[in-house]
């Protein structure tokens, strides 16, 4: 389990996973602040004082920039997945097989302490395919509901109370799936303490993708080899 | 007996300093006048403050609930003379005060003409239009139900407190600059003045909107009051998207005001009127007009004035008619169920996502817990083989 730094790595994150993931996580953190500022109680608002009104005109303003550029990248990731080969192979890795529900009952076992050893996974865990695919769920309704509160005058006031319910509701489920799941699996797992660096340089150790994602490194390492024969017999038929 | 005064000489020395101690006296007072303001003098023709100066002025006296409370009689003639009223004699308001103690004193009735010169028309000045607006709105005493439920509706004083005229440091700078260009032509600076800060605090909105809405409440808060009157009780504005916005300040999002008594549609805080009203701004034919105020929501389409309610509320209001029958509403029930539902759906699923999660966490946590304690027992074991 040593993470020596002249082991080897691989490519977990490319440089244009790792732009769309900070456009994400910016966006996302401005919009949780600016968001749950309208729910304040009184007192907590009261405390801005005089700067109230001046903060609450950029709060509007952050708010919807921020919500501008999540709704891009977004956007840009269903492309993304569809016409970039990085992006097809990302989502090939990225759907949900049934391997996944052995994977997480055997993780769950072990973790509680039935079975010996955790389970080999792959490109991506269960637990990384539930939040991946919760934040489509959740993008799709806060965008959907964001979009009709900004475009207010067209809707019936009554569905803008549901769309105002639904932006509330999923917005506070997000930020607490994103602090329990996300912050504690990237930050404070004990394993990547203080945090894992794959979201700036982008790789992942061997030891840790041995150990956490067993099956794709046995396929990387497969693809490796036959990519180095390849080369290797291309090479002896460029000298013959 | 060298160093002792004769009885004469003692009388002598007595008398004499009497007579420096009333001539001091004398001189003390007349002094002490000097320093009264003449214009208090002036003014104060009826006398009145000869007793009302006295800050301790005042009696213990029982309500209308027969509790007891205590009545100030006290006039701070300083802070009366910078008020808006503070040019009228007392007795142009309270009007019968002829014997002391008074015994004869009527209650305040703000319709009454004032001797005061409206420049406008020329004739006496009085409050009595807007008394009568009062009395024929939502707010007056010829909508109440029955007599009793008449000492619940808001009276003039209510809103009306007779303010000193106070402006905030700048403000004044600012208004003494002003008035400078006035005195050009203008010679009496108290009028000028007057005048000056009586157009000033017309000009400003008086009441910031976060003091509007505490108002209002004090009334459209109170739950038992308003079932008396068969009125719904106002409990989902503090959650609107408005009231967040004047609750950091901000003076452009509506208040109770701007929808009920919108000056931009001919009404005034006096000539609110009830929902059920086809005139009044919030009946549903006229919801769209108030909305598409100008500086307010001017893309408003029909639907969004018409379906919902601008202040929602979860809690479903039961309104309770003149004979006591519940007065069904299906609509607000319908929409209440449905924003509960909503919240119900993401309770449950908050409940499960932030549960299942930290399951899971601490899982991991107990796992890497045993993983540490066997990679500990296998380092003992290879540094010393037994």
């Amino acid at each position: 389990m040593s993470h020596g730094k002249n082991e080897r790595s691989f490519v977990r994150l490319t440089k244009s996973q790792r732009i769309q993931h900070v456009i994400l996580f910016v966006s996302t953190g401005l919009l949780i602040i600016t968001g749950f500022m309208l729910m304040g109680e009184r007192w907590v608002i009261e405390m801005f004082g005089s700067a109230g009104n001046e903060i609450f005109y950029w709060r509007g303003i952050i708010h919807r920039v921020a919500g501008v550029s999540v709704t891009l990248v977004c956007l840009y990731h269903l492309g993304y997945i569809v016409l970039q080969e990085e992006g097809r192979s990302w989502i090939k890795d990225m759907l949900p097989r049934m391997s996944d529900a052995t994977h997480a009952s055997q993780n769950v076992s072990y973790m509680l302490g039935f079975r010996e050893t955790r389970p080999k996974m792959e490109r991506f865990t269960y637990m990384e395919k539930i939040e991946y695919f919760s934040v489509y769920f959740g993008m799709f309704i806060v965008i959907v509901t964001g979009i009709m509160m900004w475009t207010e005058e067209y809707w019936p006031k009554f569905w803008l109370d549901i769309a105002d319910a639904f932006h509330l509701g999923e917005a506070t489920l997000a930020a607490l799936a994103i602090i329990i799941g996300h912050i504690f699996s990237v930050h404070y797992n004990p394993h990547v303490y203080p945090m894992n660096k794959a979201f700036i340089d982008g790789k992942i150790s061997e030891s840790m993708m041995k150990e956490e994602h067993g099956l794709w490194y046995e396929r990387e390492l497969e693809r490796l080899a036959a990519e180095e024969a390849e080369a290797t017999s291309e090479g002896n038929r460029n000298n013959a | 007996m060298t160093n002792s005064y004769s009885e004469n000489d003692l009388r002598m020395k007595t008398k004499h300093t009497t007579r420096s101690i009333a001539v001091a006296l004398c001189l003390s007072i007349a002094f002490l006048m000097l320093l009264i303001p003449t214009s208090a003098l002036a003014v104060d023709d009826e006398n009145c403050l000869m007793c009302h100066k006295y800050a301790g002025l005042g009696r213990y006296a029982k309500n209308e609930e027969q509790k007891a409370i205590k009545r100030i009689f006290y006039v701070n003639e300083e802070l009366f003379r910078a008020s808006f009223h503070g040019k009228l004699r007392c007795k142009s308001c309270h009007s019968g005060v002829e014997e002391i103690p008074h015994t004869d004193v009527k209650q305040v009735d703000c319709a009454t003409n004032c001797h005061l010169n409206d420049p406008s028309t020329g004739r006496d000045f009085s409050h009595k239009a807007i008394v009568d607006d009062l009395k024929k709105s939502a707010h007056g005493a010829d909508g109440a139900k029955t007599p009793d439920l008449i000492k619940d509706l808001p009276t003039c004083k209510d809103c009306h407190t007779n303010k000193p005229y106070q402006l905030s440091v700048d403000k004044e700078v600012e208004s003494m600059r002003f008035i400078q260009v006035c005195l050009e032509c203008h010679e009496s600076e108290a009028w000028t003045n007057r005048f000056y800060k009586h157009m000033f605090y017309r000009a400003h909105t008086r009441r910031s909107s976060k003091q509007v809405v505490a108002l209002c409440s004090q009334c459209h808060a109170d739950k038992e009051k308003m079932d008396r009157h068969g009125i719904g009780v106002v409990v989902g504005f503090k959650d609107t998207f408005h009231a967040k916005a004047i609750l950091y300040g901000d003076e452009d999002v509506a208040n109770c005001l701007s929808c009920h008594a919108p000056y931009q549609m001919g009404f005034s805080p006096h000539r609110i009127l009830s929902h059920a009203d086809s005139s009044s701004p919030i009946h549903p034919d006229n919801k769209l007009e108030n909305c598409r105020q100008a500086g307010c929501h001017a893309d408003a389409q029909e639907a969004f004035a018409s379906k919902g309610r601008a202040h929602p509320s979860n809690v479903i209001i039961e309104r309770v008619d003149e004979d006591g029958v519940v007065i069904s509403q299906e609509e607000q029930k319908f929409q209440a169920w449905v924003i509960n539902m909503i919240e119900l759906f993401y309770k449950i699923l908050i409940v499960a996502v932030v549960g299942g999660l930290g399951f899971h966490r601490l899982a991991d946590l107990y796992a890497t817990h045993r993983e540490r304690k066997i990679a500990l027992r296998a380092a003992k074991l290879g540094r010393h083989p037994s």
